[in-house]
């Protein structure tokens, strides 16, 4: 364990923005839908509405199982808690393998190795400083409920079981990170892991009462947090299931990493095949491998999301026939529109376009790391025109965000489709879909546009969608002037079917995306490569 | 006509320079060793000549043409090995060859089968798995396995081990002699001293030295090693046109100017000469005298 303290410090300096950025959204949305339950909620709590809401299978399997809703503290568990734990996962997950895998697969591991640092030392590092920022999350949510008046004892229930479940990831992402190679592999295989535990833990939630299957909820590590109950009364020995798995997953990954070769995972890499496919022997065909996987993990998360809120579109009207009050609540996200399930289909397919937004810009910002890399040097150093690389990129950018728009567009209605025996919604919703569309491009032409006279700004884009994001969330429940919150890419599009169709609005924003994507190739074209 | 000519290049990175003013002809058929040492501006000027970056002053033609407008018509002419070879991780190295070459507009697949197997490369392992040399070997198979007119090779050998770089050396030696042109960048002097015809050195973005060897070597000074009947006298030492002598009884090792190697031999043949080695000096010799001078390091007594 030579040289840990400098290690520690050498981590903590690296990845404190990565880790104070995650503590500090994370921790900010708890008390923030606390402080929200009045507005949120309103009158319905006590009128059994919320536990109408809460018993419905979908929202028992993506939220979770209600404790106590009469509460904003217990409400805010319910609502927020569970996913809140799981992102918490993520960031435990992540980061880990940043100050492991990664590190050791870029080749400074071994410089510091070289060192008088002891074998294990770079993995104690990340995952002392891992636990660290897992700590700091449960010490800010704890503080942070207090703060907006709840009860200390549930909010250092609440605190500790999210910083407990992060710290099982942790122990996920140090397992992991010896197995496999690259950090990319350690990664995938983590969140696999976490994804497999928030599913089994949804299937068991939307089960019905005294069935078995509930009970395989105890086996899910994200759900200890609330199977712990804060605010409902504290059952802490639950807590010590996190606690021992991360100790259990710890003390494996060192074990682990005392039998493998530095460089080298227990997993060894399959070989694969000789020579390449033709689909593969064009840019347009590398940028789509080399994005696929990112399309196909969007595709997946955005198909659970839609035939989830889908199928709860169907049992809206019973919902609402037993308790009216419910409907203001969705009017007020929708638009104002009297028919519930359009002004729910709008709520959602405004927050879904930023989404797409997000993905565009993610799959146009890999020809940036394609640079740093030193990818595109190779490349361009071949008969590939920069207008033909950059537009390969840009084609799967646009064409991968506008196919996963539309296809959560037609799983979304198919439920109600269904129920109704009649395609209308499926080709009404794709409208409605595709009527935003224009102002994900949009956001996409920002990147591109920076990416092509000014790189170094390229952050500028998510500032966008970070905003956009609040706007759509809380915007309209927040009260905020009209012209603060119409300064968003989506704002001048008609909001189908709620709204009528506005084809020179839809032309206009769909002619700025064209002319700031031309822009920025063009940009691109005059421009010294990055180079690593 | 040079298959590249460049006059006065001149790149700034913000308030950095680093071509001050290069000049640099590379004539058709030939291996020309690009020496210089780290941050000199080889890769730099590489990269200008693939178009990659920008010129800020000066001129640049290759194979006839404006490397920044005409880059992707001229590159299907040429190949391009960079210093650091990065690989997509999850594509296999066989898989990248096939890509670089049909971007480049054609693997010759003969050539292919006969590199693969002469670098001793397993083409089906994921890039992730290779090391350093196998990527660098990944990189020259694409590029030695096109028909191109030159190749522009960026340390292409510092990761490969003595076997690989003897084939590397045969395989560019046999491209030269089917009229292929060669600019290679190096810091491995026996390589550019076994391999190339012509030479330019480069310092602080300048070019120092341009010529043949042959050439570089008349400019300079011949290594004696005499061993004389009597003591050597010491004023030996400080006779004009003598370096670096060394003394040690009957023994006189010493570098000379070669204009005053004929006063020197007339001044020892009269004390008995037993014997009397002389040898060109070596690259490596030219190459420290150059960086030595105003490089800001001392200079050599």
């Amino acid at each position: 364990m030579n040289g840990l303290g400098a290690l520690v410090r050498l981590t903590l300096r690296r990845n404190r923005w990565f880790y104070l950025a995650w503590v500090l959204a994370l921790g900010a949305m708890v008390p923030a839908t606390a402080a929200a339950y009045e507005t949120l909620v309103g009158g319905l709590a006590g009128d059994g509405a919320l536990d109408l809401m809460a018993a419905n299978p979908t929202m028992r399997a993506m939220l979770g199982p209600p404790t106590d809703l009469t509460t904003p503290g217990g409400f805010t568990v319910w609502r927020v808690g569970t996913f809140v734990a799981t992102a918490a996962g993520v960031m435990g997950l992540l980061g880990v393998v940043r100050g492991t895998r990664a590190d050791e697969e870029a080749g400074r591991t071994e410089l510091l190795r070289s060192g008088v640092v002891g074998r294990h030392a770079p993995l104690t590092a990340a995952v002392v400083v891992g636990l660290a920022a897992c700590a700091l999350l449960g010490l800010v949510v704890t503080a942070g409920m207090s703060a907006v008046g709840e009860p200390v004892v549930g909010s250092l229930a609440l605190g500790l079981g999210v910083a407990l479940v992060a710290a099982s990831f942790v122990g996920v992402g140090a397992l992991t990170a010896q197995l496999t190679s690259s950090a990319r592999a350690a990664r995938g295989l983590g969140l696999a892991v976490l994804l497999a535990a928030y599913l089994l833990r949804a299937v068991a939630d939307a089960a019905p009462q005294h069935s078995v299957t509930r009970g395989l909820a105890w086996l899910s590590p994200v759900q200890w947090m609330a199977l712990a109950r804060p605010y409902a009364g504290e059952r802490w020995v639950v807590l010590l299931l996190p606690a021992a798995l991360t100790a259990l997953l710890v003390a494996a990954a060192f074990a682990l990493e005392s039998r493998r070769d530095h460089g080298s995972g227990l997993w060894t890499v399959r070989p694969g095949p000789d020579r390449a496919r033709p689909g593969l022997l064009s840019t347009t065909g590398l940028a789509w491998r080399l994005q696929r996987g990112v399309v196909a993990g969007w595709l997946a998360g955005l198909a659970v999301l839609a035939l989830a809120m889908g199928s709860l579109s169907g049992t809206f009207d019973q919902m609402v026939r037993e308790v009216p009050q419910l409907a203001v609540v969705l009017q007020r996200l929708g638009q104002g529109t009297d028919r519930l399930v359009d002004a729910f289909f709008v709520a959602l397919l405004g927050l879904v376009a930023v989404l797409v937004a997000v993905v565009g810009a993610q799959l146009w910002e890999r020809l940036g790391a394609e640079e740093e890399r030193g990818h595109a040097e190779l490349l361009l150093a071949t008969a590939v025109p920069r207008t033909r690389l950059a537009l390969s990129h840009l084609a799967v950018a646009v064409v991968g965000s506008l196919v996963l728009l539309v296809a959560f567009a037609v799983l979304l209605a198919v439920p109600e489709s269904v129920s109704r025996g009649d395609a209308g919604p499926v080709g009404s919703t794709v409208g409605a879909a595709l009527a935003l569309a224009p102002g994900s491009l949009l956001v996409v032409g920002l990147a591109v546009l920076l990416h092509g006279w000014a790189p170094r700004l390229g952050w500028l884009v998510w500032v966008v969608i970070a905003w956009s994001f609040f706007v759509v969330w809380v915007g309209s429940l927040l009260g905020l002037p009209g012209w603060l919150v119409s300064l968003t890419p989506w704002d001048p599009l008609p909001a189908l079917p709620v709204e009528p169709m506005d084809w020179p609005a839809v032309l206009l924003v769909t002619g700025a995306a064209a002319a700031l994507m031309a822009l920025g190739v063009w940009g691109y074209r005059r421009r010294d490569l990055r180079l690593p | 006509m040079g298959v590249i000519e460049i006059r006065g290049l001149v790149k700034r990175f913000g308030s950095t320079v680093a071509l001050d003013g290069l000049d640099l002809v590379v004539e058709q058929g030939e291996i020309h060793g690009f020496l210089g040492p780290n941050g000199a501006g080889k890769s730099t000027t590489l990269r200008i000549l693939l178009g990659l970056l920008r010129a800020d002053g000066g001129s640049a033609r290759v194979l006839g043409g404006d490397p920044w407008a005409d880059a992707a018509q001229l590159h299907r002419r040429l190949a391009y090995v960079p210093g650091d070879v990065t690989l997509w991780p999850g594509l296999t190295g066989g898989e990248v060859i096939d890509l670089l070459g049909r971007l480049r507009g054609g693997l010759d697949e003969r050539r292919r089968a006969e590199l693969v197997e002469r670098f001793d490369l397993d083409p089906r392992r994921r890039s992730s798995t290779y090391s350093k040399g196998n990527r660098q070997k990944v990189a020259l198979v694409a590029a030695l396995a096109s028909d191109v007119e030159l190749l522009l090779l960026d340390e292409p050998t510092s990761g490969l081990d003595p076997l690989m770089e003897a084939q590397f050396r045969e395989v560019v030696r046999a491209g030269s002699t089917d009229g292929r042109t060669v600019l290679l960048s190096s810091h491995i002097l026996s390589e550019v001293e076994h391999l190339c015809d012509r030479v330019s050195i480069i310092r602080a973005g300048r070019t120092v030295e341009t010529g043949t060897l042959s050439e570089l070597r008349h400019l300079t000074r011949t290594q004696l090693d005499v061993e004389l009947a009597v003591p050597v006298p010491t004023e030996l030492v400080s006779a004009p046109g003598v370096h670096d002598a060394r003394l040690d009884g009957h023994r006189l090792t010493c570098q000379v100017d070669d204009g005053a190697l004929g006063d020197v031999l007339a001044r020892l043949s009269p004390l008995g000469i037993r014997s009397l080695a002389s040898s060109p000096p070596t690259l490596e010799e030219l190459f420290l005298r150059h960086y030595d001078r105003g490089g800001g390091r001392e200079p050599r007594p």
